[in-house]
């Protein structure tokens, strides 16, 4: 296999920063309850010698349970690139083994949102049956237990953004929004959300063509695919970058994606990368920007209630704390709380897979703990879909993204229909 | 907008922002990764060797303070004076006693007024050493050498690091009655490849830890105490010590093992617990990269802003009105050096009473009782804890600095890193709340 499908060019001299503190593996919270995984030092700095000696076999196969949470990197006093390590090395091994269909399905989440919108309504039905499930997981491997994505039942975000073009406020003061797959196709009110925020703060929004940023399938250890969607979204988005647009999105992994991993992984260090890149924002760490440059209108609505929110882990590679905890409780009578739990344990695709099903629950135990000691509590919050849908299926609440929250709070949105006032 | 911006999650940054919290102010940390007490002892030493005496430990170490005064009128210590160290310890160990993580000295628990003779305790290290500390929590009193029982030490087959006989060996060399037995790794897990903190996880179950106290009071003889790795319990720590004595019919202490320290661990997990419930944030992950500051001729200029790195070349900006610069010094990251010997503080560039050349870092003598300029030196500070310049006056007119970044001291050698945190990191949040009351 040839190995130039990937990089470890900007991972590999932050490895000689290892001191074997083994900080990192008293925090893993993946080593904490399986010893099918044997933690980040070890995984990460220390098999990685071995890898990079060439040698033909992956010293340590157990890294495909690492769940890419990062809070190995987060906690290691000396910045040892942990999680990206082992996102390689799982590409790696992937690489020696070759990718099951249940990954390479799981790593298209356009084409199953593509596929699924065809007849959602049958599509979702489907995912409830017990059979059905039970097939998945005995041909698949995909866990029967694991709450699927349910498809819109009220069509795709384009559909609606279509259907809603004479409603568009026009500005001078311009804004673009990347949407994602989830949004697209599974959770298109997150977007109505976000264009109501945009818009009641007075920008123009352009949602120009743009297509999956490719995680799903970095996650999964498909490089050449993930190379084409991400050479598309350059195409597609640089031009805005440069034009001064801000590139404002939704979700925490497809902006972590455009601003640092498809870039690292596929080692696309090109002036259009780096320029996109440097365009991404996501929608808090926006809003926040926005609020200290005084220009965020706060003429809220009270939302009296306790809102336990959790942070996905994706804002820690991110590197820009907690900014919905900078917005958020600006929201008068809205009682925030911020989870300190480490992992909400779903990890994207993570626990879709039968094997990874238990450890993912396991994992976001202290989370769902956590949650049920908050009360009285009707909904939690997340700004990542995947951990949304987990949190959700867990909790049994239902789990928002703090964007709906904020759109509310300005009167532009139901929270619990999840629908705009005025549609 | 948050009142104090604190750079560093160590003991010194941590004492600083309960000691602003507590006075009403709105404190955000920064940090960008843990470290220090996950790899110390969990133990507060003040002054365990005076640069004078490095080859014999100090008995009274508050006295240690009074003494420096002539000998170093620039160490931090006595640039506070004895008394208000002594403040600073009294509010740790209240603090402590508060989150259920009471801490003693060489006269047992409580308040440091009754705590302490003010002797240091000697407690003995994972290779059987003598090591002086100040105070340390419950689990490790019980080691002090000035007792007299004798010690069986127990560790676990298949336990890397922690060798029983080890330290047998060495303790009787030096005049004390102590023996090794084994346990089975097997009554505390079943999994493989379980590290410390892991194991002191497996013992926050209570079948587990009454299974284990069974096997000690087998293995011990009537009027030994029992030493133990550090990993009696993590979250239900103090419940594991007292079913453990209980069911071993016998005093038991932890000896503390290589990092990661599981005694270090539950000290930060509980100051950060106690700060979350003040509403401090503790933001893991943000590096300090730099500052934008208003310089002035002549006066203390501002600091207007602190930076940290992101994930974009796009850095993020944090306002606030004071700052407490706690990154530690060259061992804890808050100092960078390249190949030439230039060495500089990494976030507000402040001078530093260190060589710029790396031949005058180092002392010939490895050991020699002068220290090394290079863990010497660091950031000059008034007795308000404010960094300042070669002629005395203040920097920044809302900067202030604690722990292992001040200049004078040279913690490691003095066994004094834990005092000087908790007696710097306590007195600049002192000054922080007086400045900004004003
Ligand atoms: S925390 Fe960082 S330095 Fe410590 S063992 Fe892990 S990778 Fe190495
Ligand atoms: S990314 Fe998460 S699961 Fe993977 S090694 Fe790091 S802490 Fe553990």
């Amino acid at each position: 296999m040839p190995m130039h499908t990937q990089s470890w060019e900007s991972v590999g001299p932050s490895l000689d920063e290892c001191i074997k503190c083994n900080i990192c593996t008293s925090y893993c919270p993946v080593a904490e309850v399986t010893d099918k995984f044997h933690g980040p030092k070890y995984s990460g700095p220390q098999a990685q010698r071995f890898r990079e000696n060439g040698q033909p076999q992956s010293p340590d196969h157990s890294v495909d349970y690492c769940s890419g949470c990062r809070v190995c990197n987060e906690v290691c006093p000396t910045g040892v690139r942990i999680a990206e390590i082992n996102a390689r090395a799982r590409a790696q091994a992937a690489a020696e083994h070759g990718i099951p269909l249940r990954n390479r399905l799981l790593g298209r989440s356009d084409m199953l949102g593509k596929l699924g919108m065809i007849a959602p309504g049958l599509a979702n039905w489907g995912m409830r049956q017990g059979f059905a499930r039970s097939i998945a997981e005995g041909v698949l491997g995909i866990s029967k237990h694991a709450q699927m994505p349910t498809w819109s039942r009220e069509g795709t975000f384009a559909s609606w953004l279509k259907r809603s073009a004479p409603n568009r406020l026009r500005s001078e003061r311009k804004v673009v929004y990347y949407h994602g797959c989830s949004t697209m196709y599974y959770e298109p009110y997150v977007g109505k959300a976000a264009m109501a925020v945009f818009e009641h703060n007075g920008f123009e929004v352009v949602v120009p063509e743009q297509g999956c940023c490719g995680l799903p399938l970095l996650n999964n250890a498909e490089f050449p695919a993930a190379e084409k969607y991400h050479h598309h979204n350059l195409e597609w988005l640089t031009p805005y970058a440069r034009q001064g647009y801000q590139i404002v999105g939704t979700s925490t992994s497809c902006t972590l994606t455009l601003k640092e991993e498809a870039p690292d992984m596929l080692d696309i260090h090109t002036p259009e990368a780096r320029d996109l890149a440097l365009a991404v924002w996501d929608i808090f760490e926006w809003l926040r920007e926005l609020h200290a440059q005084g220009q965020m209108k706060t003429d809220f609505q009270p939302i009296d209630m306790v809102l336990p929110y959790h942070p996905p882990c994706q804002y820690r590679a991110h590197h820009i704390g907690s900014p919905v905890m900078d917005i958020l409780p600006l929201i008068p009578g809205l009682d925030v709380r911020e989870s300190h739990a480490r992992c909400c344990g779903g990890a994207g695709t993570y626990v879709y897979k039968k094997e990874k099903y238990q450890i993912a629950m396991d994992v976001g135990q202290e989370l769902f703990t956590w949650v049920d000691e908050q009360r009285p509590v009707t909904m939690t919050a997340c700004t990542s879909e995947t951990c949304r849908w987990h949190i959700e299926s867990a909790t049994k609440l239902p789990c928002r993204h703090p964007i709906e929250v904020l759109a509310a709070a300005y009167g532009l949105y139901d929270l619990e229909k999840r629908k705009l006032t005025k549609e | 907008m948050s009142d104090l911006f604190v750079i560093g999650a160590g003991l010194s940054g941590l004492m600083a922002a309960y000691t602003a919290a507590r006075a009403g102010l709105r404190v955000q940390v920064v940090t960008k990764g843990l470290g220090s007490m996950h790899w110390a002892a969990g133990t507060v030493d003040v002054m365990g060797y005076t640069p004078e005496e490095l080859s014999r430990p100090v008995q009274r170490p508050l006295e240690a303070i009074q003494a420096l005064a002539h000998s170093h009128p620039e160490h931090p210590y006595v640039l506070l004076g004895s008394h208000q160290v002594q403040v600073a310890l009294e509010e740790f160990t209240a603090l402590m006693a508060e989150l259920g993580l009471p801490y003693g000295g060489a006269g047992g628990f409580g308040a440091l007024a009754h705590s302490t003779s003010g002797d240091n305790l000697l407690l003995p290290s994972a290779v059987g050493a003598l090591r002086p500390a100040f105070l340390a929590p419950s689990a490790q009193l019980a080691g002090d050498m000035a007792r007299p029982e004798p010690l069986l030490i127990v560790g676990f087959t298949g336990l890397r690091d922690f060798y029983p006989e080890l330290i047998a060996e060495n303790l009787a060399k030096q005049g004390f009655q102590a023996r090794a037995a084994f346990l089975p790794l097997s009554l505390l897990t079943e999994q493989a490849d379980r590290n410390n903190v892991h194991l002191a996880q497996a013992l926050d179950l209570q079948a587990r830890r009454l299974k284990l106290g069974g096997e000690l009071k087998r293995l011990a003889r009537a009027g030994e105490r029992i030493g133990l790795p550090a990993l009696l319990g993590l979250d239900d720590h103090a419940a594991a010590l007292a079913d453990l004595s209980a069911a071993a019919g016998a005093p038991i202490f932890e000896i503390p093992t290589l990092p990661p320290s599981v005694p270090g661990m539950r000290l930060y997990k509980a100051l950060r617990a106690r700060l979350w419930r003040m509403g401090v944030r503790i933001d893991v992950g943000l590096e300090g990269i730099g500052a934008n500051v208003i310089a002035a001729n002549g006066t203390a200029g501002r600091v207007q802003w602190v930076e940290t790195a992101t994930t974009t070349s796009r850095p993020l900006k944090h306002r606030a009105k004071a700052y407490l610069l706690a990154t530690g010094g060259i061992l804890g990251g808050g100092f960078d050096s390249d190949h030439t010997g230039r060495i500089w503080e990494t976030v507000f560039d402040l001078p530093l009473t260190i060589p710029q050349a790396r031949h005058q870092w180092f002392r010939p003598a490895f050991m020699d009782p002068a220290g090394h300029p290079v863990f010497n030196g660091g950031v000059a500070v008034n007795a308000a804890m404010q960094p300042v310049g070669a002629d005395g006056q203040v920097l920044y007119a809302n900067l202030w600095a604690a722990g292992g970044a001040l200049a004078g001291a040279d913690p490691i050698q003095q066994h004094s890193l834990e005092g000087l945190a908790i007696a710097t990191g306590w007195a600049a949040g002192q000054a922080i709340v007086r400045a900004l009351a004003q």
